[in-house]
């Protein structure tokens, strides 16, 4: 089969998740790939005669952070989400979406993290928000009763939270509501962050913890590129600007690409080439103290000062 | 029983050819691709498999290339699977795994600040895997990838009924689960 692929794309559509993932990342500033140039083709830049093709981002879902970060950080604590209390203080649209993303993603950490009765309450203050979002179809009664009558199933309500935030972002997607969701997935993505830092806090550092705050670059580069076609905008300008230095700290972080020497031990074959991440302490925590303060930031009410 | 016959107004031939050559563009923009891949992938056999949120449908031309950004974690296996209208795409798409990365450039910018670019990888193609319309695969580091499709298209006598009839439905099922070790 003859195919012609092509190099410049427009994107046309954005989707997504929420934004809560992991990835590699490195310090002084600059990837350096190890990589032979025979093995693959590497294409920099565009193909100004290139036709558009058609791009659609998707982010991974919460959950499948939270599952790598209960393997490496034993139990979660309520203390470290978002207070449920806070959600009424939240009135701009542009708030209440950020802060969906910020409950939707304490709901499930608590979830996956066991808080059995703070799922139910976080439940309940995501549909309260999502209700101001017009997506309270995600949250409906029933799934509610049937959460309740699972409180002692951890992983029914696994699956329960992951139903309601899959279904809030199908229809983020499916209704074309492009800025929403990138507010929505901006909130998840530093919830996210926020969450995982603060495990490393409680529960001290390690590797494979480090290596996950590091991978994180590859998902906010990842975000930041879904967001981009709404970044001007009014509601969007403010955060995307924010992330943006954040992944300029990412950006001085030194990154060694290295092809992949052996098979996995899966037996399937290894995509691509293995990272090696730098992530000093001095850089750690400079991306800690940017994180907290976007935080603190997006979670603060708005009936608050700033004193 | 009673029929009751009604005579309808006459329309135009030429209205009615207009109205009827619309519809097939109009269901389309209705999006009824958007669950294609829940009704239509086949999940892999390996039940430690679980369907990846990242997943997605959408409608694609013939020609076309269309792409899905998504991430894949450090430690997970991933199987990614194609389903599609073959009458209407052709019996098989080309797909692509192509990884993207932000490189810095050689020289800095006029104001001194490092500038950065997109790069891209191609880390697998199925042109060289007998177009295989699945692969599975395990991801050491975490990544960018872009899974980009081109349908070829269908039987001549579907293309040649025009634009209207090269745009079907196309479903990436993308399943994941923790690296699995081998042996005892």
């Amino acid at each position: 089969m003859q195919v012609t692929w092509t190099i410049m794309r427009s994107t046309t559509y954005i989707g997504g998740a929420l934004a809560l993932l992991f990835t590699a990342c490195g310090g002084a500033g600059s990837e350096t790939p190890e990589t032979s140039s025979e093995q693959t083709d590497l294409v920099i830049g565009g193909d100004e005669n290139a036709t558009g093709a058609s791009a659609m981002y998707q982010m991974p879902t919460p959950n499948e952070l939270f599952v790598l970060v209960r393997d490496l950080a034993g139990e979660g604590h309520k203390r470290m989400m978002n207070p449920a209390g806070n959600v009424d203080r939240y009135v701009t649209l542009t708030s209440r979406a950020l802060n969906f993303g910020v409950y939707s993603t304490d709901l499930v950490y608590a979830s996956y993290f066991k808080l059995n009765v703070e799922v139910a309450r976080y439940y309940l203050t995501t549909k309260k928000l999502a209700e101001g979002l017009d997506l309270s179809s995600a949250f409906n009664d029933a799934d509610f009763i049937r959460l309740e009558s699972n409180l002692t199933k951890g992983d029914s309500l696994e699956v329960i939270s992951n139903e309601a935030y899959m279904k809030a972002y199908e229809k983020l997607q499916n209704e074309k509501m492009g800025p929403t969701l990138s507010l929505v997935l901006a909130g998840g993505w530093i919830e996210s962050m926020h969450l995982v830092i603060r495990q490393i806090e409680a529960f001290g550092e390690s590797a494979p913890l480090m290596v996950r705050v590091a991978e994180q670059k590859v998902t906010l580069e990842h975000l930041l590129q879904l967001m981009e076609p709404y970044s001007t905008t009014p509601e969007l300008a403010s955060i995307h600007a924010e992330l943006v230095a954040i992944r300029d700290i990412y950006d001085r972080v030194n990154v060694k690409r290295t092809p992949h020497r052996s098979g996995s031990v899966s037996g399937r074959m290894v995509l691509g080439d293995e990272m090696t991440i730098d992530l000093t302490p001095e850089k750690y925590a400079e991306l800690v103290k940017a994180v907290d303060a976007l935080r603190a930031k997006v979670t603060r009410p708005e009936d608050s000062t700033n004193a | 029983m009673n029929h009751t016959m009604i005579r309808l107004p006459s329309i135009p031939q030429s209205l009615l050819v207009a109205v009827l050559g619309l519809l097939p563009l109009a269901m389309v923009a209705q999006s009824p691709c958007a669950e294609y891949h829940k009704f239509n992938c086949d999940r892999s056999s390996d039940k430690r498999f679980s369907t990846n949120g990242q997943s997605k449908s959408a409608a694609v031309q013939v020609g076309q290339e269309t792409e899905l950004n998504i991430i894949i974690y450090r430690g997970q296996d991933y199987r990614i699977s194609l389903c599609h209208d073959e009458k209407v795409l052709g019996e098989k798409l080309a797909m692509r795994l192509v990884e993207k990365v932000r490189v810095a450039k050689p020289d800095p910018g006029p104001d001194g600040k490092q500038v950065f670019e997109e790069s891209e990888k191609v880390l697998w193609d199925n042109t060289e895997h007998e177009m295989s319309q699945e692969v599975e695969f395990s991801s050491t580091s975490t990544k960018r990838i872009a899974v980009e499709l081109v349908a070829a298209g269908g039987a001549e006598d579907v293309k040649s009924k025009g634009r209207s009839y090269d745009i079907g439905c196309v479903g990436i099922l993308i399943e994941h689960m923790p690296t699995p070790g081998l042996g005892f």
